[in-house]
């Protein structure tokens, strides 16, 4: 299955009178990785959650796959979206076959067909199922855990994934290697990707487009190689270059 | 007569009212789990509901037992001698540790747990059961166990309004200042108390060992 388009249409979002999000509009192609990129408190995480409806849009609307978010039941949304997350998230009480067959567990698949996408989305993810499908997520290393949750959030088939600095726990070499088995199992699967990263070697290595964010407002958006040989103000230039 | 003989010929009548003891605090700590753990999560659901509930179950804890068994004798249908009120003083005792150990059992889940759990599309009803109650049971389960051990030292005094169990004796020596009869009531009361900790604990060891560390 092909992504599915995700567009956000002059979204405005405050929490407690700060304005978060003011009129972002952003428009993410079936099948890209777009890479959501700014500092902490930017607003890329509360624009990746307005997606499956985590939160709300104050005003203008969010869209996938052409149809507005808050005419879905947040719960079926959500089952057709994958969503990976830092510190992962995972059901400690679970086996990591458990924890990887979850949402096709709530969508009333049978146990055989769960425990087989499990052991399939564990050898997608380079994890042998029978070594380490019937463990408990803490006794993982951190960079397996991360690896679990990546293949939670495609057990069920989903045509978006969400993700939310899903590396961020691991140390340097392991991330380097997880982000490139990344980019390959993206290219591999033509999902959509909505990933957010404060890490900017993770954003040019991983995305088809980068989407600068600052202060609730989407800075510059275009492909890694037109970001970094021109950026679009004196922001952007001092992000990627802090970086370099 | 040395305190052993005593015991040997009065182990029957000590037996009878161990068991009765047992099974008064089985009752009591039975019904206290069934109201109290229901009630616990709803008000991780109804947030309004927490004040009131807590607040009744802690001034419960704050009238002492005889006092409570004494102000339960007069009223009508759950009152009077006998065991029927000593259970139900025996419940609302049992209220307070397991509900409060609900309620922070279930508030300490992990938010990043959480929120992972909503956006994979768990609902409410699914979160709590699949999620929530799961890594909340060693809390919970340590809430039952502090009730029954309370309960089992609670029993004793529910002698007093003639419920039975080992305080009948204890009573009955107080009366009659035989310390040999007090004794005999005392120590199998203070073992019960012991044994059942011990064995909850391992329950809930067990319990942990087989559902995995509710840590990350």
């Amino acid at each position: 299955m092909t992504g599915v388009a995700i567009s956000f249409r002059e979204v405005t979002k405050s929490f407690d009178e700060k304005l978060v999000l003011d009129r972002v509009s952003l428009d993410v192609s079936p099948g890209e990785v777009l890479v959501l990129l700014g500092r902490s408190g930017c607003g890329k995480t509360t624009l990746l959650r307005l997606v499956n409806r985590l939160v709300d849009a104050d005003a203008g609307g969010v869209y996938v796959g052409g149809r507005e978010v808050a005419d879905w039941d947040p719960v079926e949304l959500r089952r057709g979206i994958g969503y990976a997350i830092q510190g992962v998230g995972l059901l400690p009480h679970l086996s990591v076959g458990e924890n990887v067959s979850l949402v096709p567990r709530l969508l009333g698949w049978n146990p055989d067909r769960r425990r087989e996408r499990a052991a399939e989305m564990l050898r997608l993810v380079g994890l042998d199922p029978r070594e380490h499908g019937g463990r408990r997520p803490d006794q993982l290393s951190g960079g397996q855990r991360q690896r679990v949750g990546v293949a939670r959030a495609l057990a069920a088939d989903p045509q978006a994934l969400l993700m939310d600095e899903p590396f961020g726990a691991v140390d340097p070499i392991g991330r380097r290697s997880l982000q490139e088995e990344f980019r390959s199992l993206s290219q591999e699967l033509g999902k959509t990707v909505l990933f957010v990263t404060h890490d900017v070697t993770e954003a040019f290595r991983l995305a088809d487009r980068i989407a600068v964010v600052a202060d609730g407002g989407i800075r510059q958006v275009g492909t890694p190689g037109e970001i970094r040989d021109s950026p679009a103000d004196a922001l952007v230039r001092g992000l990627i270059e802090g970086a370099a | 007569m040395s305190f052993l003989e005593f015991l040997a010929g009065r182990w029957t009548e000590i037996l009878g009212l161990t068991l009765e003891h047992v099974v008064l605090v089985v009752i009591s700590t039975v019904a206290g789990v069934l109201i109290a753990v229901p009630l616990g999560l709803a008000i991780t659901r109804i947030p309004a509901l927490g004040r009131p509930v807590l607040g009744f179950a802690g001034v419960i804890q704050t009238v002492p037992s005889l006092a409570l068994f004494g102000l339960l004798i007069p009223l009508p249908l759950i009152g009077g001698i006998g065991s029927r009120t000593a259970i139900i003083a025996l419940v609302l005792y049992a209220l307070l540790p397991i509900l409060r150990n609900t309620v922070t059992g279930v508030r300490q889940v992990d938010p990043a747990i959480l929120d992972a759990a909503n956006g994979m599309g768990m609902t409410d009803w699914q979160r709590l059961t699949l999620v929530e109650v799961p890594l909340a049971l060693p809390s919970i389960f340590s809430g039952i166990r502090i009730a029954t051990v309370v309960g089992v030292g609670l029993v004793t005094i529910a002698a007093a309004v003639g419920a039975g169990g080992l305080g009948s004796l204890i009573f009955r020596g107080l009366a009659m200042l035989d310390s040999r009869l007090l004794f005999a009531g005392a120590i199998p009361s203070a073992i019960l108390a012991l044994l059942a900790d011990a064995g909850l604990a391992m329950l809930e060891a067990r319990l942990v060992a087989s559902r995995g560390a509710p840590t990350s």
